[in-house]
């Protein structure tokens, strides 16, 4: 990410008040707004027309008012692009926010409702547009709180669930530590434990582990 | 009751054994007693002693065949009655027998005039009957007395008897008069009888004539004899043989005849019963037609159906009726078929004779108007049942139908706005600090938190109405989402192949939600197990728990709605809940659309 230039970013909403509100909150954050569009087809061609670093987009839009916005995404990266996309939602569904990220990297899931955090909303979409992911904590918890019968976390302390759904949410070790008030060394040893324990493979790439992290809490 | 019937046939055939023995005793014994020249010839010796036979006979016959218990008991009466004249070379000797004796010898014909009126019935079925048996049975008894206090040794045909104890005044004049007397009433009611059952029988239709023709045939050429035979007994004192025979065979072919007529009415009535078959199993009008043909024996009947729009009747072909046939003259008559509240159903065309045998005809527009009652009301209830099922799938469907308006409502309405009120209190909360207004920041902060909340209070009423994720991702993604949310640990295995009809797949979820709030709340179970396989042209879907059984369709409203849901879209459903062994819950859903109009 080049500092010397702001994030350039497309917003998909068929709300045109949200569409605006998205636009001045990421303005707030220094972030430039070059397309604001109605639906995930327009957005495709604004992405296709190039010079952009991110797209926010609704899931529900015109026509089917389903999940264009996931297929939106699914498409760009069928195309080959690999800007950041930043999904928003009514409901916070595990399902969907699963899909989000077997899209690839640079993608997340976040309730629609954060546009009230600006600073949630804009480190959501600086993360994406470097290539990390962003899961909603509330889709988190829904999935912790799924009742599973010989759960694995039961075998997770205390201290290391909270690691796993920061984890989930697509912070890396770092952002964990600081979220936590850890040192990065104790947070990294967490991360050890918790994978070795859930029988999951460190993965050199970000977004895998969070993929793999969500998996786990989706399929257990 | 077959200890019963076994004990009332034996005592039958005993009966029936000892009548029999006590004529063969009667014409064998009187035969041996007769001095040889005076013997009748043997031929009509043996003839006589056949006709009881033939009635004792008739009489095992008709006990299980006749309509009521008078026909076998008069037949058996007969035999015990018909005495032969030799009787009183065996009995004359017996002076306190054999005047009772002579008194009763006649009373055969009495009963064998009986029979003849009960027939076919079993019973004397009108006035005119009953006055005749009357008349009858005091004309034997008159004789009886008379002959009991007036017959002298002289008075019998034979020259054997001792004098009679009971004789008060020798009177021969009177005692003639009285004896003649009984012959002429006797031979006249049997002329009367005779011409009745004749009318009766010229007047009676086809089939009744076919069969029963025997016997006011046998009474007739009976009663001609008989009063032939009154004419000589008066002249002569005498009796001719061939006459004598002509009249045995007459009188033994009268029980055979009112055999064979109930025989044969039953098997009309059997036939009817057979119409009442095809009627129940709702054969169509022609086949009807046909069958009502073959019960009547009548090849020209013809049905004419009410035919309500056109307001006329019609051949079951649609050929409206001739005028012709409508008031028919001469040959036919027409028997007009209606409702019990009077609408008209058809005409039935027969041959004028049937007219007579109106318990048959009865018997036959029964069976119409139950055909016809049977078709309205089916038809009725099931155009009603369609009626039920087609608004119910549209109730069903307009209230999927609105969840989901409702949830897109809060979705585009409702949430937006508070979500981008949210954000604006936000930015005024920002500018607050920016302005180091510290209050109201902190105000505005507070209250966007409560927004928040009620926010995501909103987004679980409107999952709770219509969950989103199953209008796009369907059975599949919407069941494991749901399974999430329930308390008990449940394992799902969706396998759906691609999407299914949007009612099935919301009938499907929220039965499957109302199962899983059951297995929450009442099971007690650990476990939980949730299948939704696509099979053939059906959803099949099973929950199952491992909690403590004992569910029941009725008991709650739990069960109650997901019946009405899994009902409403042609499902079945089936609970398997055995007190502390879990409960399996399957529901089957049809896919196809079953309910077309």
């Amino acid at each position: 990410m080049d500092d010397a230039r702001p994030l350039r970013v497309a917003i998909a909403d068929d709300a045109l008040l949200l569409r605006e509100g998205i636009a001045k909150v990421l303005e707030g954050g220094g972030i430039d707004v070059v397309a604001s569009v109605g639906t995930g087809d327009e957005l495709l061609e604004v992405v296709r027309g190039g010079g952009i670093d991110a797209a926010v987009l609704d899931i529900r839009m015109p026509p089917t008012y389903r999940d264009e916005g996931i297929t939106a995404l699914e498409a760009m990266r069928a195309e080959g692009s690999t800007i950041g996309v930043l999904l928003l939602s009514m409901y916070a569904t595990p399902e969907y926010a699963l899909r989000v990220m077997q899209a690839g990297s640079g993608t997340g899931y976040l309730l629609k409702e954060r546009v009230s955090e600006p600073q949630t909303l804009v480190r959501a979409v600086e993360t994406v547009a470097s290539g990390g992911s962003v899961v909603d904590p509330e889709v988190v918890e829904q999935l912790v709180k799924r009742t599973r019968a010989d759960d694995p976390l039961s075998r997770l302390t205390e201290r290391e669930r909270s690691v796993l759904e920061l984890m989930a949410q697509g912070y890396s070790n770092g952002g964990i530590a600081q979220t936590l008030f850890l040192g990065l060394k104790t947070v990294e040893t967490h991360v050890r434990s918790i994978l070795q324990k859930l029988d999951l493979e460190e993965s050199p790439e970000h977004h895998r582990r969070v993929l793999a992290v969500l998996t786990l809490l989706g399929e257990r | 009751m077959a200890p019963g019937r076994k004990g009332r046939i034996a005592r039958r055939t005993a009966v029936i054994v000892a009548v029999v023995a006590l004529s063969l005793w009667m014409e064998i014994a009187g035969f041996q007693a007769t001095p040889v020249e005076d013997r009748p010839e043997v031929s009509y010796t043996t003839l006589h002693a056949i006709v009881p036979l033939v009635f004792a006979a008739c009489a095992g016959v008709a006990w299980r065949i006749s309509p009521t218990r008078v026909p076998p008991r008069l037949m058996v009466a007969f035999v015990v009655l018909w005495i032969p004249q030799s009787i009183y070379y065996v009995i004359g000797g017996i002076d306190w027998l054999w005047p009772i004796v002579r008194g009763v010898d006649l009373w055969w014909a009495v009963i064998a005039g009986i029979l003849v009126m009960v027939y076919p019935k079993g019973y004397l079925g009108d006035r005119f009957d009953r006055w005749i048996a009357g008349i009858a049975l005091v004309a034997s008894l008159v004789n009886l007395l008379g002959v009991v206090l007036l017959a002298g040794p002289q008075d019998v045909g034979c020259d054997c008897v001792s004098p009679n104890p009971y004789q008060v005044a020798d009177a021969p004049a009177l005692f003639s008069l009285i004896d003649n007397g009984y012959r002429v009433v006797g031979g006249a009611l049997a002329l009367v009888i005779a011409a009745r059952l004749l009318v009766r029988w010229v007047r009676a239709s086809v089939p009744a004539r076919t069969v029963a023709f025997l016997m006011p045939l046998a009474l007739f050429v009976w009663a001609v004899t008989l009063a032939a035979q009154v004419v000589t007994y008066a002249t002569a004192s005498t009796a001719d043989t061939v006459l004598a025979t002509v009249s045995l065979i007459a009188m033994a072919s009268i029980p055979v005849s009112f055999d064979a007529g109930v025989a044969h009415a039953r098997n009309m009535r059997a036939r009817v019963a057979d119409l009442m078959r095809i009627t129940r199993e709702g054969a169509d009008r022609g086949l009807w037609a046909e069958s009502l043909a073959r019960t009547l024996r009548d090849a020209s009947v013809r049905v004419y159906w009410w035919d309500e729009e056109r307001g006329r009747y019609a051949d079951a072909a649609g050929t409206p009726i001739e005028p012709a046939d409508a008031n028919p003259r001469g040959s036919h008559s027409i028997l007009p078929v209606a409702s019990p509240l009077g609408a008209p159903i058809a005409l039935i065309r027969h041959d004028r004779v049937l007219t007579d045998n109106m318990r048959l005809l009865d018997g036959v527009s029964s069976a119409l108007r139950l055909s016809v009652d049977n078709g309205r009301l089916r038809s009725e209830i099931e155009r009603t049942l369609e009626q039920v099922r087609q608004s119910r799938q549209r109730i069903v469907e307009a209230g999927v139908e609105a969840r989901r308006r409702i949830e897109r409502d809060l979705h585009d309405g409702a949430q937006q706005h508070l979500v981008s009120l949210g954000m604006r209190l936000r930015l005024a909360a920002n500018t607050a600090r920016d302005t180091d207004e510290v209050q109201l920041a902190t105000e505005l902060e507070g209250t966007i938190t409560m927004l928040n909340m009620a926010l995501r209070e909103l987004r679980e009423l409107a999952h709770g109405i219509h969950p989103s994720l199953l209008s796009s991702g369907g059975l599949a993604l919407a069941v494991p989402e749901l399974a999430g949310r329930c308390p008990v640990p449940v394992e799902v295995d969706v396998q759906a192949e691609g999407r299914l009809p949007e009612l099935i797949e919301s009938t499907a979820y929220f039965v499957l939600a109302e199962a899983l709030a059951n297995v929450a709340k009442h099971s007690g179970a650990s476990r939980a197990w949730v299948r939704a396989h696509v099979v053939d042209d059906e959803l099949q879907l099973v929950v199952r728990d491992n909690g403590a059984g004992g569910a029941s369709l009725e008991a709650g409203t739990g069960m109650l709605g997901i019946g009405d849901r899994v009902d409403a879209v042609g499902g079945t459903l089936e609970l398997e809940s055995p007190p502390g062994a879990g409960t399996t819950l399957t529901m089957r859903i049809p896919l196809g659309a079953p309910l077309e109009p």
